[in-house]
């Protein structure tokens, strides 16, 4: 228990690193970084704390999920509380975001200081808001309690995105991302509005006190009624008159909205080649361990309430493949660095999508840990070459950095094979991982579930090949040949604080696909695949028991309430490895063509050919237009004609009714002519109608 | 005799400031109102520490915390009374008045420069009032505050406005005027119907509440009949849509301190009024209507934000906004849940604290800049960094960032609202629509920010610009802070104000 006490401490360290950076970063040498290092530095040691514990290295296994804070009591209302929910997801996370958040704080040392730059403790509190933000996302054991560190985490992309709010561009990357995320937010936040008034509790996982649950999750009262049909805990039914696995799946897609804006899925994608405008080293944290990965998290975390819902799951499923495809094709035709690699972090996520939706849990979780570390490893390098070739980012002006600068070659080459997925680098293992849950599961599956799962297949298995490609065709271009511009020749170097960062990332991205191995581990029969066994549990006792966050749990839902079933037509060998081969020959396919168009020492654009589709491509398939249409050309202009209703309708009739009185007065005033005879005219008519009124209704006629 | 001091410490104030010379109005009015500001927050602490869980002031009068009450004079058959008290939805409000007043006065040294004696004095006296509302708890005394606000409001526009202030003054006090003749009308309507004796407000809540077979004219009720005419008395107030297009007018020609009051506060005294009257007194009528009054609720959210998307003037941007706001709280009050009329009570208080600080900001930047359009100005950034850090968190209030008080008051009044049993199977949906405004109100301030404060430095006025005096950030760290208190631990509030709202909703203790 002693690690689990100190876990808020994770999440206030770098919240006080914030403070500190903020009020007295001006006075501290390099604007406060050393706070934000020392507060993600001892967050990352409680982390890995932490998670020993959970494992039951240093501690009884189980899992911890306690209140903390009561936000609102509630007077004849609902108790609205913060809590920590510490299982091996949110272990795990935690340890890839301070890491990842450790080791950009050292990156932007050489980043940021080398530029003369003013804001830096403006920078140094957002970063430290930013993954205090995050880690209390990933820690929080209710709904409610996510979506507010969500919205934190989306103010904090909107700091940093915008930091060089000198110029035009940031600013208005800044605002879209803001405003496309808080799009996807309105659903979230009405899933949870939904959840709580429908479950009357946010809670993951139950809590309980001596072994008896004292308040339910979420997830596990939404199974009971829909296993065995307990609906009187549950509300809203009657309201909405639907039955419950149907009104289930309405709030699982209203909280996927949160989901598909922040994980930046198709079609709230927009935003994210946008944010490109913030400091290199913030797209590393937004794209590897916070914002982006937040979406993703979310859904695993509450793995258990969509694993009851197959139309949910289908949706995730084709959502994730499709944006996969999608964002592979456009990031084919990029010239700038950093761009190729927005697009990647698009796809990427896409395929964690992908596995998610189709039962793949586990490999969702591992794509998530390759890739945030392959991805915060590629953008360091980018930030690297971005440095080196004084903020220059197309690749068309670069070329042969190779030898200029080794370590930054070799460790950005290590995050290239494993985000193309040549095996054994990382990406290999997980990318291979979803494939074939999406696959088997694809084959297996009942009704509708089995061919949406096989289209997604599909788009997956399509943008493994592209994926090959568009990354070879980076790596390429910005290293090998000849150095096309002056700069490129003799780029300027960087120091221990850039090459420490990518050599501790370019040796992971290396090797963490070897904590789960699961092919391997098939075929030889060796215990090998730790992820698979970390987040599985036990099936009585331990975590998995205590809080039903387990893989044994979400299996059995997912058989048996989804409907999700395994089909392997080869055997399951023959299906693994076939499985395996598709995937890296298409990989392989893609990086060799990439080398054959773009390898040699004098490479050309060749997109050129791919003549009408070029175009579209690189207007991003008009996404943006259509998205900035609907804000420009359609509400704005809405707004505008309200505006003319309001001030000539509404107004209108107030200034009429104004009006009307003024003029009358004007009018009766007339009467008072002044002139005496007039006055007795008006008095004796008056007085003559008044008789004949008291007359006619008094009946003396 | 708390209540007693704080009306009397605000009047002596403002006939003393009144008398004093210019130079030193402002500092003196500054310090008078804060003595009201340390009562109040020992009134605070006394309601948490010894009062909390009493019930509402309306409903259970034995148990209104500093309760006064003194017979006055006979009218007629009825009689009046000097009786006041707090329960826990006035208590915040009433420390919202006060805080306000001294932050609005202290606001308004940089801007206002001639015949500072009388502007601080009517402030002070403004305060006056508006303690006398949110105290008062006969009818004939409520009343006479409740009018004796315009008077100061009136001339604080006409006198210290901008270059329409004599038509937006006017249009102010004819309209709210003519307003208060119909609620007027409304519950005098009620009044007679039933045998009340003495105006106080519990007595007349218990006779209408009680009222069976009230007469029925054309096919409808008494009760209803007066509900509309008294809603659509304090609707105008609110303001609630059609009847809001005062406001804009108001905000943009007063000067900034008065719109601080004016979003601060007296918006907030047409929801209260509305709290009080239309839905403690004539609960069963507002729970029939409350669908149609949901619907105007959402309307007003979404077509205020829609208009100030459509607006240059940050200002405008502002007051309208507010007509959004003030929309949840009518959301929440229709609801008749803890949550639904508990948030939006803390709505009230939550979007005083965040209108007065941003019109106190969109102030401190129009002071140095001359200019409130957007356009006229961009990159101020650069030359004062603090002043918009705050902008940028006050937007982002405004905007419902979690962890600051706008946040808490609408989720609260959603999830109040989602489930109500008032709006049956309409419930889900109205409420979704509502939540639409959290997405324009992104839109407009986050696009107003961008053309303001970030990009190139631009400026098309001739003054220079430079870094804002203390005086002038010092009130908007001290707003923000409230704001992030109350986002932080709503129960400083919320607690108190469910208590009070309990007996309505049904609600235990």
């Amino acid at each position: 228990m002693a690690a689990f006490t100190y876990a808020p401490a994770i999440v206030l360290l770098p919240f006080v690193s914030f403070l500190v950076a903020l009020f007295f970063g001006d006075r501290m040498p390099k604007g406060g970084a050393l706070a934000g290092i020392s507060a993600t530095g001892l967050s990352l040691l409680i982390s890995v704390w932490v998670a020993l514990d959970v494992a039951g290295f240093v501690g009884s296994a189980t899992g911890y999920n306690e209140f903390i804070y009561t936000w609102v009591a509630g007077v004849g209302s609902v108790a609205l509380r913060f809590g920590v929910l510490l299982d091996p997801l949110s272990a795990l996370m935690l340890l890839i975001v301070t890491l990842i958040s450790f080791l950009v704080h050292i990156f932007s040392l050489g980043y940021m200081n080398d530029e003369g730059e003013t804001g830096l403790p403006r920078y140094y509190a957002g970063l430290g808001l930013f993954t205090a933000s995050m880690l209390g996302f990933v820690v929080a054991n209710n709904l409610l309690m996510a979506f507010m560190f969500f919205e934190l985490v989306g103010l904090c992309s909107y700091l940093l995105i915008g930091f060089w709010f000198r110029e035009d561009g940031p600013p208005s990357a800044a605002k879209k991302a803001f405003l496309v995320t808080r799009f996807g937010d309105y659903f979230f936040l009405i899933g949870v509005v939904g959840i709580i008034a429908t479950f009357g509790t946010g809670l993951f996982a139950p809590i309980r006190e001596g072994g008896e649950v004292v308040a339910h999750g979420f997830p596990g009262l939404a199974e009971e009624a829909i296993v065995d049909g307990a609906t009187e805990h549950i509300a809203m039914l009657d309201t909405v008159g639907m039955d419950p696995q149907a009104w289930f799946t309405v709030l699982g897609l209203l909280v996927l909205g949160g989901v598909i804006g922040k994980s930046a899925q198709f079609p709230l994608h927009t935003w994210l080649p946008d944010a490109m405008e913030g400091p290199t080293p913030v797209s590393a944290l937004i794209h590897a361990a916070t914002m982006v990965a937040a979406g993703v998290y979310l859904v695993a975390r509450m793995y258990g309430f969509y694993a009851i819902s197959p139309t949910a799951l289908a949706v995730i499923a084709l959502v994730g493949g499709f944006t996969a495809l999608f964002a592979a094709t456009m990031a084919v035709v990029k010239q700038e660095l950093k761009q190729v690699l927005a697009y990647s972090t698009i796809s990427q996520y896409g395929y964690m999508m992908l596995a998610l939706g189709s039962g793949g849990y586990v490999a969702a979780v591992f794509h998530l840990t390759t890739h945030a570390v392959f991805k915060a490893l590629l953008f360091l390098g980018a930030g690297s070459v971005i440095i080196a070739m004084h903020h220059n980012e197309n690749m068309w002006d670069m070329g042969g950095l190779k030898d200029r600068m080794p370590v930054t070659y070799w460790t950005f080459l290590s995050g290239s094979l494993a985000l193309a997925g040549i095996v054994p680098f990382a990406g290999f293992w997980s990318k291979d991982e979803v494939l074939y849950e999406a696959l088997i599961h694809g084959l297996g599956s009942k009704g509708g579930l089995g061919p949406a799962y096989l289209i997604a297949y599909t788009f997956g298995l399509l943008a493994v090949f592209m994926t090959g490609f568009y990354t070879f065709r980076m790596v390429y271009l910005t290293f090998h040949g000849q150095p096309r511009t002056d700069i490129a020749r003799d780029p300027v170097s960087v120091g221990w604080n850039v090459k420490g960062p990518l050599s501790v990332l370019g040796v992971l991205a290396a090797t963490i696909g070897f904590i789960n191995m699961a092919p391997v581990a098939k075929l030889t029969g060796a215990h090998i695949d730790f992820l698979h066994k970390w987040l599985l549990g036990q099936e009585d006792g331990g975590w998995s028991a205590e809080l039903h966050t387990g893989l044994h749990h979400y299996e059995k839902l997912l058989k048996e309430v989804a409907g999700v079933g395994v089909g392997e037509p080869l055997g399951t060998i023959g299906t693994l490895l076939a499985s395996a081969a598709l995937s890296l020959v298409l990989a392989v396919a893609g990086l060799l063509l990439a080398r054959s168009l773009y390898g040699g020492s004098e490479p050309v654009e060749h997109t050129d050919k791919l003549g009408g589709a070029k175009t579209v491509l690189m207007h991003n398939y008009y996404q943006d237009e259509y998205q900035v249409w609907l804000a420009t050309g359609l509400t704005y202009p809405l707004a505008r004609a309200m505006d003319k209703f309001d001030q000539g309708v509404v107004d209108g009739v107030v200034n009429g009714v104004s009006s009307v009185s003024l003029f009358g007065g004007r009018r009766i005033r007339r009467i008072q002519s002044g002139v005496v005879s007039n006055y007795a005219t008006l008095l004796t008519l008056g007085l003559v109608l008044l008789l004949v009124a008291f007359g006619v209704v008094g009946g003396w006629f | 005799m708390l209540v007693e001091t704080l009306l009397l410490v605000t009047l002596l104030g403002a006939g003393i400031v009144m008398l004093a010379p210019d130079r030193v109005a402002g500092k003196l009015a500054a310090g008078i109102s804060v003595i009201p500001v340390a009562l109040t927050s020992y009134m605070y602490y006394v309601f948490l520490t010894d009062y909390n869980g009493v019930g509402n002031a309306l409903l259970s009068p034995g148990e209104v915390a500093f309760g006064t009450q003194i017979p006055w004079l006979n009218l007629g058959e009825y009689t009046v009374q000097y009786y006041v008290g707090l329960d826990g939805v006035s208590m915040p409000l009433l420390a919202l008045t006060t805080i306000l007043t001294t932050l609005a006065i202290i606001s308004a040294w940089t801007p206002i420069d001639e015949r500072q004696s009388q502007f601080y004095g009517l402030m002070l006296l403004m305060e006056l009032s508006l303690i006398g509302v949110f105290t008062a708890l006969d009818f004939f005394l409520w009343f006479v505050f409740w009018e004796g606000v315009l008077i100061p409001m009136y001339f604080l526009i006409g006198i210290w406005g901008g270059p329409r202030r004599k038509y937006a003054a006017i249009k102010l006090f004819v309209y709210t005027n003519v307003a208060s003749l119909v609620m007027f009308a409304g519950l005098f309507a009620m009044v007679f119907a039933t045998d009340v004796t003495t105006l106080s407000l519990p007595a007349m809540a218990t006779a209408f509440r009680a009222a069976t077979e009230l007469p029925v004219y054309a096919g409808y009720s008494l009760a209803t009949i007066s509900f509309v005419l008294m809603f659509i008395g304090f609707a105008v107030k609110v303001p609630v849509f059609p009847l809001h297009t005062w406001l804009p007018d108001a905000h943009v020609e007063a000067p900034t301190p008065v719109s601080v009051m004016l979003a601060g506060v007296l918006l907030k005294m047409g929801t209260y009024a509305l709290l009080r009257f239309n839905f403690t007194m004539l609960e069963q009528t507002a729970r029939a209507l409350a669908v149609p009054l949901a619907i105007v609720g959402v309307v007003s959210v979404i077509y205020g934000a829609m208009l100030a998307l459509a607006q240059r003037d940050l200002k405008r941007i502002v007051a309208y906004s507010s007509i959004s706001s003030m929309g949840y709280v009518i959301l929440g009050l229709v609801a008749f849940t803890p949550l639904g009329m508990g948030g939006a009570t803390f709505q009230m208080v939550a979007h005083g604290l965040i209108s007065g600080l941003m019109f106190m900001t969109v102030g401190v930047i129009y002071n140095t800049t001359h200019t409130r359009m957007v356009g006229d100005m961009s990159g101020l950034a650069d030359r004062m960094p603090w002043t918009v850090g705050i902008f940028v968190a006050a937007a982002f209030g405004y905007m419902g960032l979690p962890l600051m008080a706008g946040f808490a008051a609408e989720f609260f009044i959603f999830q109040g609202a989602f489930n109500a049993a008032t709006l049956g199977s309409s419930a889900p949906v109205l409420t979704s629509l509502a939540m639409f405004g959290i997405v324009i109100v992104a839109g407009y301030l986050l696009w107003a920010m961008q053309r303001t404060l970030f990009g190139g430095f631009k400026l098309e006025t001739d003054y220079e610009i430079g870094p804002a005096a203390f005086h002038d950030v010092a009130p908007l760290a001290v707003l923000l802070l409230l704001v992030i208190a109350l986002g932080v631990a709503p129960d400083i509030s919320l607690d108190m104000i469910q208590h009070a709202v309990a007996p309505l909703t049904g609600g235990g203790a």
